[in-house]
């Protein structure tokens, strides 16, 4: 009875040791915390209660305000529909690419496969901030700076997600494609029906990565965009937050409404965060041991 | 002939594959390998707008290496990227450690998703926080008031040259630890349970478990991490493109926010490829030689 209690014990901390461990926790928490808390507070709060003295934690007047100023003088909309069409149609068209090239990857006795392969791995040797400049011209020459199109194509495959895809495929069973062959399907047919279908989690992963990117991008907008109908979320915020009065023009923004649009840039990435989630552990896992 | 029958045979049954390698292939070929070669060939070419630009052999490198912008933006990059990865990992680890004996689901799930969420978030997003955060008027100023009274007087944070790296160094290790956290948690959940019931029968404390058997066994994982840390070593632009300012530029100003306002605001194309073509190679390097002090590649052979 003693010697199992002792052996329990040794599987955890001291009693002391676990105080410490709790207070360094409550520090995580708070320190990662109450930015965030901060700036939920101040964008529902009124403009006269966003600039009150003290430390801003809690409610004086509870008021959405500084959402109506994003929308209405801001213009915030614009900026947020930009971000979700150049997103969401970079997603899917990113997501069936990326899977073709894991598909690619995966067949074994196709000839040249291993000169595809290394085509498309060498890629992740060249970074592309630091082509930005003959991205740019590029850019130019094809007629893509300052529109849509220009947005969703820079950036739209990565070697990481083929990467990413081609391990979820080769957890798919050789015999299942095999089989299926051999029933005259064709090569399109059994990618589309056998192993897009079983891997989901993978599909899952690729489309959040690629959301999350392009909502975030910063570099590729803020080159190719000089045209404010285009401007991106980022390239908004960045207006908004830093050069507000002295460049656009515009009267400084109110604490209120500048934290309205952070709060409101984050909540789609928080949404597909919710949605990804149970995928993502086992993703982010495959694509950093296994690049 | 180069292709037998047999392959020829084969091609053929693969047609559709190859069909689907095109638009692939050609991605690549337009935004991968002709920015390559076009930006190395751009270097060794004088900077004009109109008409064919002249060779000027290595003129562009020569000017970058005698700017001092660049040797100071060098080490710019260097510091606060050196510092902001050593910071991050740290507090990576102890947030791994630590919540790794917590028992509470609901508690490490917490603490775990709001570590996490400023890696989802843009640096626009994260940026625009802390520049409000840090304003004379910003929640730090408060706290500070509220610690040293009524008449401390605010510091305008964003406009001190002193505490800008320090300032860079904190939001960058608060923005990524989460991530770090995450790749580190996995690691030491799937350590092998009875390695700690051998040593907790052995009589070993559950701190020196930690010691002896947590931290060796996630070495794999910290090497990744170093690895993926060096390999962004010289590239951070989105940070300091949102939160630097001209007062404390000349502390925090990296390379690629440099080759961004040579290149594509000011047009001079030929010093600002030449510029990328260095770090390209200079981070190439670096990698290279991190790869082999870790011995990465060994690890997943």
């Amino acid at each position: 009875m003693l010697r199992r209690k002792r052996n329990q014990l040794a599987n955890e901390l001291t009693f002391s040791q676990k105080v410490i461990n709790s207070i360094f926790l409550a520090l995580v928490f708070i320190i990662m915390f109450l930015p965030m808390w901060n700036v939920i507070v101040v964008s529902t709060s009124t403009a006269l209660g966003a600039s009150r003295a003290g430390v801003i934690l809690w409610w004086s007047k509870f008021s959405l305000e500084g959402y109506g100023y994003v929308f209405k003088i801001l213009k915030l909309g614009r900026a947020f529909f930009n971000s979700m069409y150049v997103s969401l149609l970079s997603t899917v068209l990113q997501v069936i690419l990326s899977a073709l090239g894991g598909y690619i990857l995966v067949q074994k006795e196709l000839p040249f496969q291993r000169t595809m392969t290394s085509f498309i791995l060498l890629t992740m040797m060249i970074p592309g901030d630091l082509t930005l400049i003959s991205i740019y011209q590029v850019n130019k020459q094809l007629g893509l700076l300052n529109s849509y199109t220009g947005l969703i194509v820079n950036g739209l495959i990565s070697a990481f997600c083929i990467l990413l895809m081609r391990n979820y495929f080769l957890t798919v069973p050789v015999s299942l494609a095999e089989s299926a062959r051999l029933d005259g399907a064709s090569e399109f047919r059994i990618y589309w029906n056998i192993f897009l279908p079983l891997s989901i989690p993978g599909l899952a992963t690729v489309s959040f990565l690629e959301f999350v990117g392009k909502w975030n991008s910063i570099m590729i907008p803020a080159t190719l965009i000089t045209e404010q109908r285009l401007y991106t979320l980022p390239l908004m915020l960045k207006s908004i937050i830093v050069d507000s009065s002295s460049i656009s023009g515009m009267p400084p923004a109110p604490d209120n409404a500048v934290m309205a649009a952070i709060v409101i840039s984050s909540i789609p990435l928080i949404f597909v965060y919710i949605f990804a989630q149970r995928f993502l552990l086992e993703g982010i896992t495959l694509g950093a041991t296994k690049e | 002939m180069l292709i037998d029958r047999k392959t020829l045979i084969k091609i053929r049954k693969y047609k559709s594959i190859y069909l689907m390698f095109v638009p692939i292939a050609i991605y690549f070929i337009v935004f991968s390998y002709y920015p390559l070669i076009l930006g190395i060939i751009s270097s060794f070419r004088e900077s004009i707008l109109i008409g064919t630009p002249k060779f000027v052999g290595v003129e562009n490198y020569k000017n970058v290496l005698s700017n001092p912008l660049y040797s100071e933006a060098f080490m710019n990059t260097i510091i606060v990227n050196f510092f902001t990865f050593i910071v991050q990992f740290i507090f990576s680890l102890f947030i791994a450690l630590s919540l790794n004996e917590v028992k509470n689901k609901m508690i490490r799930s917490s603490i775990q998703t709001v570590t996490y969420i400023p890696n989802l978030l843009s640096w626009a997003i994260v940026g625009g926080m802390w520049i409000r955060i840090l304003s004379p008027t910003g929640m730090l100023n408060n706290i500070l008031k509220l610690i040293y009274g009524n008449d401390f007087n605010p510091i305008v944070f964003m406009a001190e040259p002193r505490f800008a790296r320090t300032i860079m160094v904190l939001t960058g290790a608060w923005k990524g630890a989460g991530y770090f956290a995450v790749l580190l948690l996995t690691a030491i959940v799937s350590i092998d349970q009875s390695i700690y019931e051998s040593a907790s029968i052995d009589g070993a404390s559950r701190f020196k478990q930690i010691l002896y058997i947590t931290v060796p066994n996630i070495v794999p994982t910290m090497k990744i991490i170093t690895v993926l840390g060096s390999m962004n070593f010289l590239r951070n632009f989105d940070q300091i493109f949102i939160m630097g300012n001209a007062n404390i530029f000349s502390k925090v100003r990296n390379l690629l926010c440099l080759i961004y306002t040579d290149g594509v605001v000011n047009f001079k194309i030929g010093i600002a490829t030449a510029a990328a073509t260095m770090v390209l190679i200079t981070t190439f390097i670096i990698s290279t030689i991190v790869r082999r002090l870790t011995k990465y590649d060994e690890t997943f052979n």
